[in-house]
């Protein structure tokens, strides 16, 4: 379980379906189904939650107030009001980043050891770009 | 919503999905199980959307390995967080513990596993189709006093050897282009080595005689049911030239010496025509000898017609199957497919969940009994 701590760095490295959601938040709030087809779209289908796996993720998030859910819809006349919405907290914003930053030095490395081109796409364990 | 989605609200898998749910621990379900629920609803209507019942079906199967693994991940989550050893326990199966209870909703659980496992397991499988020619056959022998032959297993089991033997097998297969057919199905459009199709043909046929009477079933299966049907077609078709083939070299040796014999017998009427021509002159004076010879002279004709007719017939004979031989039944293409059999299936998988489910439900009550009166003896261990 991700425990809730000051510092981004010490939580790394995270797990593949914590990142995922972690990124789909990044890009605003969302509710359960959007995170999964977010997830799901950005990887191309190679990572596809269940919604066991899903609720999972987001009760541990919710724990390490790496998100927290939202009172706020983006529209509610068109939207189911049962559903839950989620956005990134300012330590999930962070935790994200660096983990973001650690990937970006991952494949650094590797073009350094020219294992990958400057424009290839690799593929890291749990299918995350 | 789209208007189509909303006509299918798959309330059979929201139901059957709300029950699993039981197996997550009872604070995560009543934090987390109406947001799952929902969830899964939306998979299914995305799914529904996608490849109707295909998507619902791959949607399953993604679907109850998660639920299975996140659910145990859940419960230890809960039992470590748990301080007594009656919470731990109550975690663990997520109620307090009560006998009756643990049974109860251990074998609802695994019996819904279970059936859900054979019923997925049913509609993956691929469809098999099975069609049957009928041949009739005795053995080419003559019989003694015209009887009927009587049942002859030695002979059946000869025949299905014979009609599983490569040169019957390889007829079929180069009537049907077989290897060329199966490649592309099975080799990349490769084509078959003939000893491999041969050897597929043999997992896909089965021989049976039908019972009181000298019928055999040629039984094919394939995916296919036309090819099904062609390829018992086929079988039966190569088994009857194998035979005419067979009838062929015994009638040959047959008519070889009744030829030899027919030869001889032209000589000798020719010796006899000329021995009659020289009687037959008044100067001879020899009437009674010119009658003995023109006498044997008509029965060696006579003779010699005989035997024309017999060649011709064993000639006749050796082109036909005889009556020895005969294709009763033509194989049709099937109507269902034999394999899998989804209610026979769906029903075993169900008396099997009972079974299953009733094994681990006393198993888990006995459990939760004797923690209970360990509880009770001894209060020190929560």
């Amino acid at each position: 379980m991700v425990k809730p701590e000051t510092d981004s760095t010490s939580r790394l490295p995270l797990t593949p379906a914590v990142f995922h959601v972690l990124l789909a938040l990044a890009g605003g709030e969302r509710h359960g189904y959007a995170i999964m087809q977010e997830v799901a779209q950005s990887t191309d289908g190679q990572i596809k939650m269940g919604p066991g796996t899903l609720y999972g993720t987001v009760k541990r998030l919710l724990a390490a107030q790496l998100i927290a859910e939202s009172d706020e819809r983006p529209d509610p006349q068109l939207d189911d009001e049962r559903r839950r919405y989620y956005r990134l907290t300012g330590a999930g914003e962070a935790v994200v980043r660096a983990e973001a930053r650690r990937y970006a030095d991952i494949v650094t490395i590797a073009r350094g050891k020219k294992l990958i081109g400057k424009t290839a796409i690799v593929s890291l364990p749990g299918g995350c770009p | 919503m789209k208007p189509e989605s909303r006509a299918h609200e798959f309330p059979l898998s929201q139901m059957i999905y709300g029950r699993l749910l039981l197996a997550y621990p009872r604070l995560h379900r009543m934090e987390y199980g109406a947001a799952m629920a929902q969830l899964f609803r939306d998979q299914c209507r995305e799914a529904w959307n996608e490849s109707r019942n295909w998507g619902l079906l791959k949607l399953w199967l993604q679907v109850l390995p998660d639920l299975a693994s996140t659910s145990i991940m859940e419960r230890l989550a809960a039992l470590k967080e748990r301080k007594t050893m009656t919470d731990k326990l109550a975690s663990l199966f997520g109620f307090r513990v009560t006998p009756a209870g643990t049974f109860f909703r251990v074998f609802i659980l695994v019996f819904l596993l279970v059936l859900i496992t054979s019923v997925a397991i049913t509609f993956i499988l691929p469809e098999s189709y099975a069609s049957t020619a009928r041949i009739k056959i005795e053995s080419d022998a003559p019989t003694a006093n015209s009887q009927p032959p009587a049942y002859d297993s030695y002979f059946i089991q000869t025949t299905f050897e014979v009609i599983r033997s490569q040169p019957v097998l390889e007829a079929v297969i180069n009537k049907l282009n077989l290897d060329v057919e199966w490649g592309k199905k099975y080799l990349n459009g490769e084509k078959l080595q003939t000893s491999a199709t041969v050897e597929l043909l043999r997992q896909r046929l089965q021989l049976a005689p039908v019972k009181n009477s000298g019928l055999i079933s040629i039984t094919v299966y394939s995916d296919d049911k036309n090819e099904a049907a062609e390829i018992a077609n086929a079988i039966a078709e190569s088994y009857q030239n194998y035979r005419v083939q067979i009838r062929k070299e015994v009638t040959g040796d047959a008519i070889d010496a009744l030829q030899e014999q027919y030869r001889d017998q032209e000589k000798r009427i020719r010796e006899a025509q000329a021995e009659v021509e020289v009687l037959g002159q008044p100067s001879t004076g020899q009437a009674t000898s010119y009658l003995d010879k023109t006498r044997e002279l008509d029965n060696l004709v006579e003779f010699h017609k005989t035997l024309f007719s017999k060649i011709e017939d064993k000639k006749l004979e050796a082109a036909l199957p005889g009556p020895a031989f005969q294709i009763i039944d033509r194989a049709e293409p099937g109507h269902a497919p034999v394999k899998p059999n989804k209610p026979v299936d769906i029903v075993l998988g169900a008396v099997a969940g009972i079974f299953l489910a009733s094994g681990a439900g006393t198993a888990s009550a006995f459990l939760s009994f004797f923690a209970g009166r360990r509880l009770r003896k001894n209060p020190a261990v929560a």
